[in-house]
């Protein structure tokens, strides 16, 4: 997947790209309107990560020339200011997804993915790895072809960990996924323990292998290179 | 008291006061004039008869209707040609206090000397005070009259700047953005009043301003700093580290978890006192309750929480999404983590209000200032304290009222949908608070 990063601010434009450069992806920098502007006319990407507050412009004004030059890319907006009239504004315009900062990586990550999917694999809902598929699209989760029987926090969390695979997934950003940021409540660990316990139970009983491991004193990850 | 009450007493209490006084100021001048005009005729009259004498006439005993009395006399003439006596005796036969004046006057007519002296009955002082107290006892009366009515029907019209300017400082917003509107009025005092009230209203929203918009600019500005930290240490976490740096990590992203939580929370509580939160259609509240119960099954599962539900259906009501959705987790939210493993949760949703409550250890501080920002019943505990600040202002925004209680047991949270008559009785003493 090839992606731009349009973001002015270096620290965090590297960041995103390190991780998606994990992910093998290739990403470019954009650090404000006039770079970006350049590279859409003359590269495509799969996905653009725009920010609304740049240097020399808004990120909407982007937005707006992607669709004029009929750039099929997902744009997943990412914005400091947490409005939701931008939200709605920039879904309105043709941004595919919105996230605000500070985000977490995986989370990044995982709606980047959700967009590809929908936008380059036509809609191609599957999401596979070894014994496990996923369903998107009716929420199904099967392994070894037999159907498994999670609740939908349980699917989200298994999409959640076989998109970031072989990634460190903090507690928080697990917390954050499934419940979103606006309750007051902190990352709600027991709750994340007992989903995990839950989900690698399910898995094993239907004779899967249990790639989830515990990072101790982080959190999770789901370890391709187990069998 | 009202103002005008008081200053009618006042003057009432002054006249009161002041009458006594000019009664007896002008008894004594009149007294003192009649007694000189009765005097300066007297003397007259001694003066006529002297003349009388010197022409050699025999003077009658009542010259000018006046008993005189011509005295000879030896010697020479006293220094003073003029004497007035006044008495005041009690006349037997009638058995009645009686005024003389009398006056002597010495002549030299000739070689003989003469004393001639007149004297009449003039009116006591008691006579004139009697006179008076009937008509100043009238005054007073017509005065008392004439001040309550006209403070009556002036104060309507002479304050009626006041009371407008009353109005609408009862009505001013710190929150809202539209400056103090104040009456013209031609009264000094009002317009000193209006210019004070205006300055320093303008100075209130100044500062009002500046100060919402540097915590609005400084919200910002920290998230972007606050993603990069986050994904620099979801980076350093990627890499090769040993389970006392994943511990320091871990640290670290618990912290970092509580600041975006504060910083996020900080700014949408902002927005809602910037009122950005615009409705245009009615909600189905009933659904958003549904939906969000359904969020939060799993976790009311894991604590083995009872929950007993009653929700009426179809309850439309103008509120934005997003605040719904955030009300209601929000407090059935606290409801699960305050709540005791096996305890109870108790919701109900009716057209007017919706009422969750829960099982738990009581509040250590009054339910009253759960609300306020960043207070909570136990310090030590996970949460940022938030919430509730963040609920109230949901429901401040929309005009609902909300009221934490806590009894036998139960931690009760009502949000009622329409302002309660309590609460509107309560706008009607402020409002007639106004009325001067």
């Amino acid at each position: 997947m090839k992606v731009l990063i349009v973001e002015d601010n270096k620290e965090l434009a590297s960041g995103i790209s390190d991780y998606l450069n994990g992910e093998k992806y290739i990403s470019e920098l954009a650090y404000d309107v006039e770079t970006a502007r350049e590279k859409l006319s003359l590269f495509t990407y799969d996905c653009i990560l725009l920010d609304i507050m740049l240097p020399d412009g808004n990120g909407m004004e982007l937005l707006k020339f992607i669709r004029q030059e009929n750039i099929s890319s997902g744009v997943l907006i990412i914005s400091a200011k947490d409005a939701l009239d931008d939200k709605v504004n920039g879904l309105e315009r043709g941004a595919d997804d919105y996230v605000t900062k500070p985000f977490h990586l995986p989370e990044l990550h995982a709606r980047l993915r959700a967009i590809y999917r929908r936008k380059k694999l036509d809609g191609n809902n599957l999401v596979v790895f070894n014994e496990i598929e996923l369903n998107t699209d009716t929420v199904e989760a099967m392994v070894n072809n037999t159907l498994l029987d999670v609740t939908r926090k349980e699917f989200d969390l298994l999409l959640y960990f076989v998109v970031n695979k072989n990634r460190v997934l903090s507690r928080q950003a697990i917390a954050a996924h499934l419940w979103g940021d606006y309750t007051d409540n902190l990352a709600n660990f027991d709750f994340v323990y007992q989903h995990v316990k839950n989900l690698r139970k399910k898995i094993s009983a239907a004779e899967g292998v249990d790639y989830i491991e515990t990072v101790y004193g982080l959190g999770y990850k789901f370890n391709t290179s187990k069998t | 008291m009202k103002l005008l009450n008081k200053i009618t007493l006042w003057f009432i209490g002054i006249v009161f006061l002041v009458t006594p006084i000019t009664m007896i100021i002008s008894r004594n001048n009149i007294k003192k004039h009649l007694d000189q005009a009765e005097i300066a005729r007297m003397t007259a009259v001694n003066d006529r008869v002297a003349q009388q004498l010197l022409a050699g006439e025999k003077p009658d005993r009542y010259t000018h209707g006046r008993p005189i009395e011509i005295t000879a006399i030896s010697g020479p003439l006293p220094a003073e040609k003029i004497s007035v006596k006044k008495d005041n005796y009690v006349a037997e036969d009638l058995g009645e206090k009686e005024c003389r004046i009398t006056v002597d006057s010495w002549y030299q007519v000739g070689t003989q000397a003469y004393k001639i002296s007149s004297y009449n009955y003039v009116i006591k002082s008691e006579e004139i005070f009697r006179g008076m107290l009937s008509t100043v006892v009238w005054k007073m009366l017509l005065m008392i009259f004439a001040v309550s009515v006209t403070a009556r029907l002036l104060s309507g019209k002479i304050f009626s700047p006041l009371r407008r300017t009353m109005k609408a400082i009862h009505r001013f917003d710190l929150k809202q953005k539209d400056k103090l509107q104040l009456p013209e009025t031609s009264t000094t005092e009002f317009k000193e009043l209006n210019v004070f009230l205006r300055k320093m209203t303008d100075k209130a929203m100044e500062d009002y301003a500046a100060v919402k918009e540097f915590s609005e600019n400084a919200s910002h500005e920290l998230q972007t700093p606050l993603a990069v930290i986050r994904s620099k240490i979801e980076l350093l976490s990627e890499t090769n580290i040993d389970s006392i740096q994943a511990a320091l990590i871990g640290d670290m992203q618990n912290a970092i978890e509580k600041l975006s939580h504060i910083n996020r929370s900080l700014i949408l509580l902002t927005k809602l006192e910037n009122q950005e939160f615009k409705v245009s259609e009615s909600l189905k509240f009933c659904r958003v309750v549904k939906d969000v119960i359904a969020t939060y099954e799993d976790w009311i599962t894991m604590r083995e929480i009872k929950l007993s539900s009653n929700l009426d259906k179809n309850i439309p009501l103008n509120i934005h999404p997003a605040l719904a959705e955030m009300l209601i987790s929000n407090l059935l939210s606290n409801a699960i983590r305050h709540n005791r493993d096996g305890g109870q949760i108790k919701m109900e949703l009716t057209h007017h209000h919706l009422s969750i409550s829960n099982t738990g250890i009581p509040p250590q501080i009054p339910t009253c200032e759960l609300f306020q920002r960043f207070k909570k019943s136990n310090q030590s505990n996970d949460s940022i304290g938030l919430g509730l600040a963040i609920v109230k202002q949901i429901c401040e925004v929309n005009g609902y009222d909300v009221e934490y209680n806590y009894t036998d047991g139960w931690h009760n949270i009502e949000v009622y949908f329409f302002k309660r008559a309590v609460i509107s009785g309560d706008a009607m003493s402020a409002s007639t608070a106004v009325a001067v």
